[in-house]
C-alpha cells in the first residue's frame, strides 16, 4: 500500500504541475507585508469554516479570504467540512480551543451549525457567517453575503425581459433542500408572478452536476416541447444544458441562464452561447468576511448585516469580469 | 415382487406405506415399503439414483409423498420440514456436512435449540458444559469450545453425530457416515449406534461399504430404479447377492486388477517436506505401477499428494521427473510437467460447481488445446464429447451445469479434466469417495486402463480393502511420515494398520 | 411403461435446468419489454422516436462502458467501488491536457485510458498480492483517487478544452450514431470477444466460480485478479476521457455513485455478485435498462426523488427475477 500511495502522489504531482493554469496560492499564510506590520498582527489567527472545497464558488470564496488575510498581514486557516454538519461543528469547537482570533462560517446547514456559534460566544471569540444566513442569526455577531432570493429574481427577470414576457421556460434547481436551490428558485417564482404568460414546463433537480443537466435537458428535449429558456440555479447546470441545446441544434430557440459567473460561464457568455450569468460577488463577499472579522477581533463596531449584492452579467458587461 | 422374509422383529417404531413418488408425472419411487423396527439397524442399500435419497426426502418432509402413508409409533404422521420431522423424533446424520463454520462446537450442536436462561438469552455456560458432558459420555475426542471451521471432516461428522444422539430420537437417519473417517472413528460411531440400539432407537444406514453393512445391519432393503426389490434378515444374504440385487447384474469381481509389467522410475520424492504436515518422504513411481497410500486421516497423505502439486511449497527435499530434477512451485509447473490430480475434495476443489460439464473438462488443458489463447467451439465439443463417451459421464450435454450431476458422475467429470490434460504420473485421492458401486467398477477399470497405457498412478485411500484391492505396492503414512511399505504379495491388513498407527498419539492429528 | 428412475432425474433436471436458464437470461427481457412497452404507452409522441432511442443508448453508454469493466471484476469474484472516482481524476486530468495550443491531441487520449488502468492496475495488486479483500481496496481507492482529482483540479472544473477533444464523444458517424455510442458498442464487443471466445474470459469465470479449483487446474488466479481490475480501470479511464468530451469539462465532483450505477446494470443483467457466472449481454440489457428508466421518468417530468424509488424498486425487482430463476 505504500508503494500504491507513493505512485499515486508522485503522479499528482506531475499532473498538476503539468496544467499550472491557476494562479499559485501563497504557501505561507503570512504575505509579503508581513514585516511592515506590528508582530501582533502577524499572531492573529483567523478561521475559516467552508461547507465543502468541491467548487469553483467555495475555492473562489476561500482564494479571496485568503487574499484579504494576506492583505492584512493575519494568519488563516481554512477547514473543510466536507458537507458534513457535525464535522463543521468539531472544527468550530477545534478553533475555539486552539484560540483563534476570530471565526468565519460558511455554514453547511442553516440550523445545525448554531451549537458553534454558542459556544464561540461563550468563549468570547468573535464569530460571523458568510454567504448564507443561519436561523438563529442573532447568535452571531455579523452575516456578511449575498441574498440568494435577489439572485434568483435577477436571473429570472432578465430571462423574463428576454422572452418577451411569454413563452415556455425550464428549470434546472441545484439539490433539493438546499439554501442556494430554495433562495434562487424563490426568486424565480417572484418574478414569475408578474408575468402571467410565462409557463414552467420542467422543473427538475440536476443536483449542481453538469453531466447531470445534460442528460435531463437532452431529454427534455426529446418531448418536443418548445422552450425559450432554461434557467440554472447555477453555471455548472447551465452549461450541461447548453451543450445538449447546442447538440440538439437548437441554440437559437432556447436561450440559457446560470448563476455564479464561473471562469467557463463568463467565456460562454463573451461568445454568445449562454444569454447571461449572475455574479454573486464572491470575491467580494469574501473580502468583506476577512475585513469584517477583522474589524471585530479589533474592537470595530460592524453592522450586523453586510450585503453584497448580484450583479447581471450578459454580453454588454462581461469583458470586465473576465481576467 | 417383494420378498418378505425377515418379519417384524419386535415392535415397530417407523412404518413407511406404499410410498410413491412422482417428478413432473414421470415416477421415481413406486409402492415402496419400509419397516423399522426399534432397536434395529436397517440398512437402506441401492445404487446412486435408486431412490434412497427421494424416500429419505418424504420421510423428512423435504418432498411431499404422492401416495403412502407414514406411521411413528403406530400413529399417522405428515411432515412438512426437516424442522418438524426432528421436534417429532426424526433425526437425519447428512452426507454432506452442514455446520456453521464460524460457530463453536457447542453451538452447532444446540444450533436452533439453544438453552435458554430465565431471561430467555442463550445461556452459554450451561450449552458448553452440556456439550462438555455428552462429548465425555460419547467418548468423542473433540473440544466442545473449538470452531468448526477448525475441525477436520471426521471431526465435524462426528460432531453431527452426537447431535443427532442428543436430541434422543426415536428414528436416526445416517446417510454415508463414514464416508470420511476414519476406522478409528468408525468404531466410536458404531459405539454410538449399538447405544442407539440398545435405547430402542431405530436406525436407518444409508451405505455403499459392504463389510459395514453386514457388521451392523439386521435387516437390508434394497433399493433399485425406484422399485423395492425386498427385506432380508443380513444374515440370509452374502455380499454377490446382495450386489447382483443392487445392480440387476453380476460382478464377477469387486476389483478388476490389470497386472501390467512395471518401467522406468518417471518420479522420483527424496527428503520432501512441508511444514510439520509432510516430514522427509522419499518415494519412487514407475510406469505402469499403481502405488496406493494408504493411512488414517490426518496423516499427511493430502498434503504429500498437493506438496508433491505444487500447491504448498515443499520447505524441504528434492523432487526428480524422468531423472531430471524439478521445482515444483505451482500447479501449473507440475501440469506442465504431465502431472495430475484428482482432489479429495471434489466439490471444494475439484469442480467449479459454476460451471458447465464442458467448461471443467477442458480448464486444465486450455492451454494445451488452444495454444493462440482463442477458444474454438467445435473443436473444445468434440473434444469434451469424446471424453465424456471415454468416462461414461451420463449428463444431459456437455453445456450441463455440472451440479446437476450426480455424486458418481461428477467424480468422472474431475477424472475427465485431468485425462484430458494428457499426465504421465497422475495422483487421485480418494477417488470414490460417495461414489455407488458402479461407478467405482468404472473407475477401477479406468485405472487399470491407465497403466495399461503406461501411465503410472498414485492413489490415497482410506478403505484398506479397496487399496489393496487395487495397488501394486503400498505405501503407509503415520504422522507426516512413511511408517512403511508393502508390496502386493505381502498385502495383509493387520500389517498396514500396524505401520498406521505408529506414530499414533506422538503425533499431529489434524485434518486429512 | 416406466422409465429409468436415473433418466427421470435427468429428465427433470433438464427441464427445470431450461426454466430456469430461461428465466435466467432472458426473464430480464420481460422487465426490459414490460417498462419499454408501458413508457411507450405513456409517452408514444416523446418516447417511441428513433431519435429518442439513440439518445437512450448514448445516455447508456458511459455507464455501460463502466458496467462492461465492472462485469469482468464480478464475475472474477470481486467489486470495484473505485470507477467512479477514476472517472473524476482521468476526465480532470484529460480536460487539463487538452487546452487548445498546449498539447497534441493524443496527449489527454493516453493519460486517461493510462492513469485509468494504472489505478486499476493498481487495485489489482492489493487484491491479488496484497490479499485485502476487494470492498476494502477499491472503497480505499475510491476515496484517494477522488482526492486526486480535487487536488489536480483545485477544487474547480477543469473547462477551456479544443473542439477537437470536444469531437471525442460529441461527433458523429453517419450522421446520427454519436461517437459515445460507437465506442460503447465497440467495447461491449471486445468485453463479449474476450469473456466468451478466450482462454482469458474462461479463467475469469473459473476463477468467480471455484477459486481453489481454479488454482488446482494451474490457473494463475493472481494474474486473473490483476487483468480484470486492469480491465475496469482502463474503461473507467474511458468513461472519463468520453464524459469530460461529453460535459465539455473535466469536473472534480462527477463521476459520484457511477460504481453503484455500474453494479446494478451487473446485477440486474443476472450477473451473480459471488461470481462465476453472467452473460455480457445481460449487462447490456441493465445499462439500457437503466438509461430508459431514466430518460421515459424525465420525460414523463416524474421527480427525480420519485426516480430514485422507482429505479430502486425495479433493480430489486429484477434480482428477484433472476433468483426465482435459478431456484429450481
Amino acid at each position: 500500500m505504500k508503494g500504491m500511495l507513493a505512485v499515486l502522489l508522485a503522479l499528482t504531482l506531475v499532473l498538476s504541475a503539468g496544467c499550472g493554469n491557476a494562479t499559485e496560492q501563497p504557501a505561507d499564510s503570512v504575505g509579503n507585508g508581513a514585516e511592515s506590520r506590528e508582530a501582533d498582527l502577524s499572531d492573529q489567527r483567523y478561521a475559516l469554516l467552508m461547507s465543502h472545497m468541491t467548487n469553483a464558488f467555495t475555492m473562489e470564496m476561500s482564494g479571496a479570504v485568503k487574499a484579504k488575510a494576506d492583505e492584512l498581514g493575519v494568519q488563516l486557516t481554512i477547514f473543510d467540512g466536507e458537507h458534513d454538519v457535525a464535522k463543521q461543528i468539531s472544527q468550530a469547537e477545534t478553533a475555539i480551543t486552539q484560540g483563534y482570533a476570530g471565526i468565519m462560517v460558511e455554514p453547511v446547514s442553516v440550523d445545525g451549525i448554531k451549537p458553534a456559534v454558542t459556544a464561540a460566544k461563550a468563549a468570547g471569540i468573535p464569530i460571523i457567517t458568510v454567504n448564507q444566513r443561519i436561523t438563529d442569526q442573532e447568535l452571531a455577531d455579523a452575516y456578511v453575503g449575498a441574498n440568494p432570493v435577489e439572485g434568483g429574481e435577477l436571473e429570472m427577470r432578465t430571462a423574463a425581459e428576454d422572452m418577451g414576457g411569454k413563452g415556455k421556460v425550464a428549470f434546472l434547481l441545484g439539490p433539493m433542500g438546499s439554501d442556494g436551490q430554495i433562495g434562487r428558485t424563490k426568486g424565480y417564482y417572484n418574478i414569475l408572478g408578474q408575468y402571467g404568460d410565462i409557463e414552467v414546463v420542467y422543473e427538475q433537480t440536476a443536483n449542481w452536476k453538469t453531466d447531470e443537466a445534460l442528460k435531463l435537458v437532452e431529454n427534455w428535449l426529446q418531448t418536443g416541447a418548445d422552450l425559450s429558456a432554461i434557467v440554472a440555479n447555477n453555471d455548472g447546470m447551465a452549461m450541461g444544458a447548453l451543450k445538449a441545446v447546442e447538440d440538439a441544434r437548437l441554440q437559437d430557440k432556447i436561450k440559457i441562464y446560470g448563476l455564479d459567473a464561473t471562469p467557463d460561464a463568463l467565456a460562454a457568455v463573451k461568445e454568445g452561447r449562454l444569454a447571461a450569468t449572475i455574479s454573486q460577488s464572491t470575491t467580494e463577499q469574501g473580502m468583506l468576511g476577512m475585513e469584517t472579522i477583522f474589524k471585530i477581533a479589533n474592537g470595530e463596531e460592524v453592522p450586523a448585516e453586510i450585503i453584497v449584492h448580484h450583479t447581471l452579467i450578459d454580453k454588454d458587461n462581461v469583458g470586465e469580469y473576465i481576467k | 415382487m417383494i420378498e418378505e422374509r425377515g418379519g417384524p422383529v419386535s415392535e415397530t417404531v417407523l412404518e413407511m406405506k406404499g410410498i410413491s413418488k412422482a417428478f413432473s408425472g414421470v415416477g421415481v419411487l413406486e409402492e415402496i415399503h419400509l419397516q423399522v423396527a426399534k432397536g434395529e439397524v436397517h440398512a437402506l442399500m441401492g445404487e446412486n439414483g435408486a431412490g434412497k435419497s427421494t424416500l429419505m426426502k418424504i420421510l423428512l418432509g423435504i418432498h411431499p409423498a404422492d401416495r403412502g402413508e407414514i406411521l411413528l409409533e403406530g400413529r399417522r404422521i405428515v411432515n412438512r420440514s426437516p424442522r418438524e420431522a426432528m421436534d417429532k423424533g426424526i433425526a437425519m446424520i447428512h452426507q454432506e456436512l452442514h455446520p456453521v463454520l464460524d460457530m463453536t462446537v457447542w453451538e452447532n450442536v444446540f444450533l436452533g435449540r439453544e438453552i435458554r436462561t430465565r431471561f430467555g438469552l442463550a445461556d452459554k455456560k450451561a450449552m458448553a458444559r452440556e456439550c462438555g458432558r455428552l462429548f465425555t459420555q460419547l467418548d468423542v475426542p473433540v473440544d466442545p469450545g473449538a470452531r468448526m471451521r477448525d475441525l477436520g471432516v471426521a471431526q465435524c461428522q462426528l460432531v453431527e453425530i452426537v447431535k443427532a444422539v442428543s436430541l434422543s430420537a426415536k428414528v436416526v437417519v445416517m446417510d454415508e457416515p463414514t464416508s470420511a473417517i476414519t476406522d478409528r472413528e468408525v468404531e466410536i460411531l458404531f459405539q454410538q449406534i449399538a447405544r442407539l440400539k440398545a435405547q430402542g432407537v431405530g436406525v436407518i444406514y444409508i451405505s455403499h461399504k459392504m463389510e459395514e453393512i453386514f457388521r451392523i445391519a439386521d435387516r437390508i432393503t434394497v433399493l433399485r430404479d425406484g422399485r423395492h426389490m425386498g427385506t432380508d434378515s443380513a444374515a440370509d444374504l452374502d455380499n454377490d447377492r446382495l450386489i447382483r440385487r443392487m445392480v440387476g447384474r453380476e460382478i464377477r469381481e469387486v476389483f478388476p486388477k490389470e497386472t501390467v509389467v512395471p518401467g522406468e522410475v518417471v518420479l522420483e520424492v527424496r527428503g520432501l517436506c512441508w511444514g510439520r504436515k509432510v516430514r522427509d518422504v522419499d518415494l519412487s513411481l514407475r510406469k505402469g505401477e499403481i502405488l496406493g497410500i494408504a493411512g488414517l486421516v490426518g496423516a499427511g497423505r493430502s498434503e504429500l499428494a498437493q506438496t508433491l502439486f505444487g500447491i504448498h511449497k515443499p520447505t524441504g527435499g528434492s523432487v526428480h521427473v524422468h531423472g531430471k530434477p524439478v521445482r515444483i512451485q505451482r500447479p501449473g509447473d507440475a501440469i506442465a510437467l504431465k502431472m495430475a490430480l484428482v482432489t479429495e475434495d471434489r466439490k471444494g476443489s475439484g469442480l467449479n460447481l459454476k460451471g458447465t460439464v464442458q467448461e471443467n473438462i477442458t480448464l486444465a488443458s486450455l492451454d494445451r488445446l488452444f495454444p493462440r489463447g482463442i477458444l474454438d467451439g467445435s473443436r473444445e465439443g468434440d473434444v469434451v464429447s469424446k471424453s465424456m463417451e471415454k468416462l461414461k459421464v451420463k449428463a444431459a450435454s456437455p453445456k450441463a451445469p455440472v451440479d446437476s450431476l450426480s455424486g458418481g458422475n461428477q467424480q468422472k467429470v474431475v477424472l475427465a479434466k485431468w485425462l484430458l490434460a494428457g499426465p504421465e504420473i497422475i495422483v487421485l485421492d480418494e477417488p470414490t469417495r460417495g461414489v455407488d458401486v458402479g461407478a467405482k467398477r468404472d473407475i477401477y477399470l479406468l485405472l487399470g486402463e491407465l497403466v495399461k497405457a503406461g501411465k503410472a498412478v498414485i492413489v490415497i485411500s482410506s478403505e484398506i480393502p479397496e487399496i489393496m484391492g487395487i495397488a501394486d505396492r503400498i505405501l503407509v503414512m503415520a504422522a507426516g511420515r512413511v511408517t512403511g511399505e508393502v508390496a502386493r504379495k505381502d498385502f495383509n491388513q493387520e500389517r498396514i494398520l500396524g505401520y498406521a498407527a505408529q506414530f499414533e498419539g506422538g503425533g499431529s492429528s489434524g485434518t486429512g | 411403461m416406466r422409465r429409468n428412475s436415473r433418466e427421470v432425474g435427468a429428465v427433470e433436471q433438464a427441464k427445470s435446468l431450461q426454466s430456469s436458464r430461461f428465466m435466467r437470461e432472458f426473464g430480464i427481457l420481460f422487465v426490459f419489454a414490460g417498462v419499454l412497452g408501458a413508457l411507450m404507452l405513456l409517452s408514444p409522441g416523446a418516447f417511441a422516436r428513433p431519435a429518442n432511442l439513440m439518445n437512450i443508448i448514448k445516455q447508456a453508454s458511459v455507464n455501460g462502458i463502466l458496467a462492461m469493466g465492472m462485469m469482468f471484476v464480478i464475475i472474477s469474484g470481486g467489486i470495484d467501488l473505485s470507477v467512479g472516482s477514476i472517472v473524476a481524476l482521468t476526465g480532470v486530468v484529460a480536460a487539463s491536457f487538452a487546452h487548445p495550443g498546449e498539447y497534441p491531441f493524443l496527449v489527454p487520449v493516453v493519460l486517461a485510458l493510462g492513469l485509468g488502468a494504472l489505478i486499476g492496475l493498481l487495485n489489482g495488486v492489493g487484491v491479488a498480492y496484497g490479499n485485502i479483500p476487494p470492498f476494502i481496496v477499491t472503497l480505499g481507492m475510491m476515496t484517494i483517487v477522488r482526492g486526486l482529482a480535487l487536488i489536480v483540479s483545485k477544487g474547480s472544473p477543469v473547462f477551456g478544452v479544443t473542439a477537437a477533444f470536444e469531437n471525442i464523444a460529441g461527433a458523429f458517424v453517419l450522421e446520427v450514431v454519436p461517437l459515445l455510442v460507437v465506442y460503447f458498442l465497440v467495447v461491449t464487443g471486445a468485453s463479449a470477444f474476450l469473456l466468451n471466445k478466450t482462454v482469458f474470459g474462461r479463467r475469469v469465470y473459473a476463477v468467480g466460480g471455484n477459486e481453489v479449483s481454479a488454482r488446482f487446474s494451474g490457473i494463475d488466479v493472481q494474474r486473473i485478479r490483476l487483468a480484470v481490475y486492469t480491465i475496469s480501470g482502463l474503461l473507467a479511464g474511458l468513461a472519463g476521457l468520453v464524459l469530460a468530451s461529453r460535459t465539455v469539462s473535466g469536473n472534480p465532483t462527477a463521476g459520484q455513485s457511477y460504481e453503484l450505477d455500474a453494479i446494478a446494470a451487473v446485477i440486474i443483467g443476472g450477473v451473480s455478485m459471488s461470481g462465476g457466472s453472467g452473460k455480457w449481454y445481460g449487462t447490456v440489457i441493465g445499462a439500457l435498462l437503466i438509461a430508459v428508466i431514466g430518460n421515459g421518468l424525465d420525460i414523463l417530468n416524474v421527480s427525480s426523488h420519485y426516480q430514485l424509488v422507482i429505479k430502486g424498486a425495479i433493480i430489486i425487482f429484477a434480482v428477484l427475477l433472476d433468483m426465482k430463476g435459478k431456484r429450481k
